[in-house]
């Protein structure tokens, strides 16, 4: 069985925001949510600073600590080691949030325009988002990035990944030691966030220069 | 360069009101529970005690409950026992809600025939509300250690002081109430003001051990800085150091040792009521102190957006 993972070359990240972007217009996100993310990093002082993009998706960590936690088995692992949300089952207990080291999971009250100077009801296009939201999701819950599931079971990839214009990301079959994303991480030595919590994440980063 | 690390905004006043309000209740139930071993001049404090937990409980539920992004799912909180500490401390309250709720209409109101007479049953009965009340009590300081990528939470020492605190906090409940009740500032309420004056000095302790162990990691030094001299520094000082701690201690001794000429028990009220102030503001605190790891990748590490 295929376990889904990620490979996100920070050499190549010049922090577009492409990801970002591709992943709201793809999942229908309200403001304040961000299945996908970019953030900026600095290290060292002058003359030497380096300034650096961490793009960011859930981890879908092998051992997820935001499963383990939840109260109501809301949240779950498919075959693919792709963490799930059932809206249904969620109580929004926000116990996930605090246990998740990677701030994947996120939560909201209600829909906040993107517009809030627009007089009158939404615009079709954020209505339909809206509508989307709400069929899917909903508020309440703490919800997260599922790799686009759907668009991956179409045979398409992750939209932050098709949407990448250097081409940073990819994504492909952790368990295939012949697949891209495993010969990068041999190759480039990727390496995973935070491994001193033992969640063994899918996300896996190639050092930057 | 440092991040600029961020407390978490998701469980502020209302968890902390949960918080105190399990640990106030399973509290007074113990102290309840233990005075009924101890014969017929503890009656009066053992009958408050039990008849405290109950109620207290119920409302820290209802307010946990409408904290929840999703309350009409609430029922489901316990489906996960084997790995959530959330679901175990569910099933918890709901066994201690049952247990306790008998032992009040078995003994106080309406059936309290029931088990006046019979000792060794209302025993037995206090025994296992005694045990859920305390592992309901020690749920709520692990509700919050089991939180890995939190430092300052994640420690061995919060389910001590989260316990030692309940039973504080349970045992000013009683006072407080016994004193309103017009029982005498003598005999089993001067000791139980014995036994606080004793806790507030182990509490104390603790929170200084507590704080002193946040030294492994940055994100829980930055958590203790936010305590000690940051935006949360005005409430720890104020609140738990002074209100929580030094008053009732100073009030306590004025109180045991008659400094001012006669115990009357006013001065006791107070106390308990400074001394149950200081209870839910240290769940406030703490709360309000809870930093997530930095990410760390390579050689940066960059601080979450807000949680």
């Amino acid at each position: 069985m295929a376990r889904y993972g990620f490979v996100i070359d920070l050499k190549r990240c010049y922090g577009c925001y492409s990801c970002q972007v591709a992943c709201k217009a793809a999942n229908h996100t309200p403001k304040g949510i961000d299945w996908a993310w970019c953030m900026p990093a600095e290290t060292g002082s002058f003359p030497s600073a380096l300034r650096q993009m961490l793009p960011m998706v859930c981890q879908q960590c092998d051992e997820p600590p935001c499963m383990e936690v939840c109260p109501t088995g809301a949240t779950t692992q498919d075959e693919f080691g792709v963490v799930h949300v059932d809206q249904h089952l969620c109580m929004g207990c926000k116990y996930c949030i605090m246990a998740c080291p990677y701030g994947s999971r996120q939560t909201i009250g209600g829909w906040d325009t993107y517009f809030p100077d627009a007089e009158g009801d939404l615009d079709p296009y954020e209505a339909y988002a809206k509508a989307r939201w709400e069929e899917k999701n909903g508020y309440g819950m703490a919800s997260k990035c599922d790799f686009c599931t759907d668009r991956v079971a179409e045979g398409r990839q992750p939209a932050c990944v098709d949407s990448c214009p250097a081409k940073a990301r990819f994504f492909g079959d952790l368990d295939d030691s012949e697949s891209e994303i495993s010969i990068l991480i041999r190759r480039e030595r990727g390496f995973q966030l935070n491994p001193e919590f033992g969640t063994n994440p899918s996300c896996y980063y190639l050092p930057p220069r | 360069m440092r991040p600029n690390l961020q407390a978490q905004t998701k469980w502020r006043w209302g968890v902390a009101t949960y918080l105190f309000l399990v640990g106030t209740g399973a509290g007074a139930y113990v102290v309840g529970v233990f005075a009924d071993f101890l014969g017929a001049g503890w009656t009066d404090v053992a009958k408050i005690g039990v008849a405290l937990g109950f109620p207290l409980v119920t409302v820290a539920c209802l307010f946990k409950v409408s904290e929840l992004g999703r309350p009409y799912n609430a029922w489901r909180a316990g489906m996960m026992p084997g790995t959530s500490w959330m679901a175990r401390g569910a099933i918890l309250l709901t066994a201690f809600l049952g247990v306790s709720f008998l032992h009040i209409v078995l003994w106080l109101w309406p059936f309290s025939g029931a088990l006046a007479g019979a000792d060794g049953l209302r025993h037995a009965l206090g025994i296992l509300g005694g045990i859920l009340a305390i592992g309901t009590s020690f749920y709520t300081g692990i509700l919050l250690a089991s939180n890995k990528p939190i430092a300052f939470w994640s420690t061995a020492m919060l389910p001590v002081l989260f316990m030692l605190s309940s039973l504080l906090s349970g045992l000013m409940a009683v006072v407080l109430v016994g004193l309103i009740a017009g029982l005498p500032f003598a005999g089993a309420i001067a000791s139980l003001e014995h036994i606080i004056a004793a806790l507030l000095v182990l509490k104390a302790l603790v929170v200084t051990f507590y704080l002193q162990g946040t030294h492994r990691t940055p994100e829980s030094r930055a958590s203790a800085q936010l305590v000690l001299h940051g935006k949360v520094a005005p409430l720890f000082w104020f609140g738990v150091a002074l209100v929580g701690l030094a008053v009732p201690l100073g009030l306590g001794f004025l109180d045991l040792f008659h400094f001012y000429g006669g115990a009357t028990g006013g001065i006791a009220v107070l106390a308990s009521l400074c001394g149950l102030a200081g209870g839910f503001l240290l769940r406030q605190v703490i709360l309000a102190g809870g930093i997530h790891a930095p990410l760390r990748a390579g050689r940066f590490e960059i601080a979450l957006p807000i949680v």
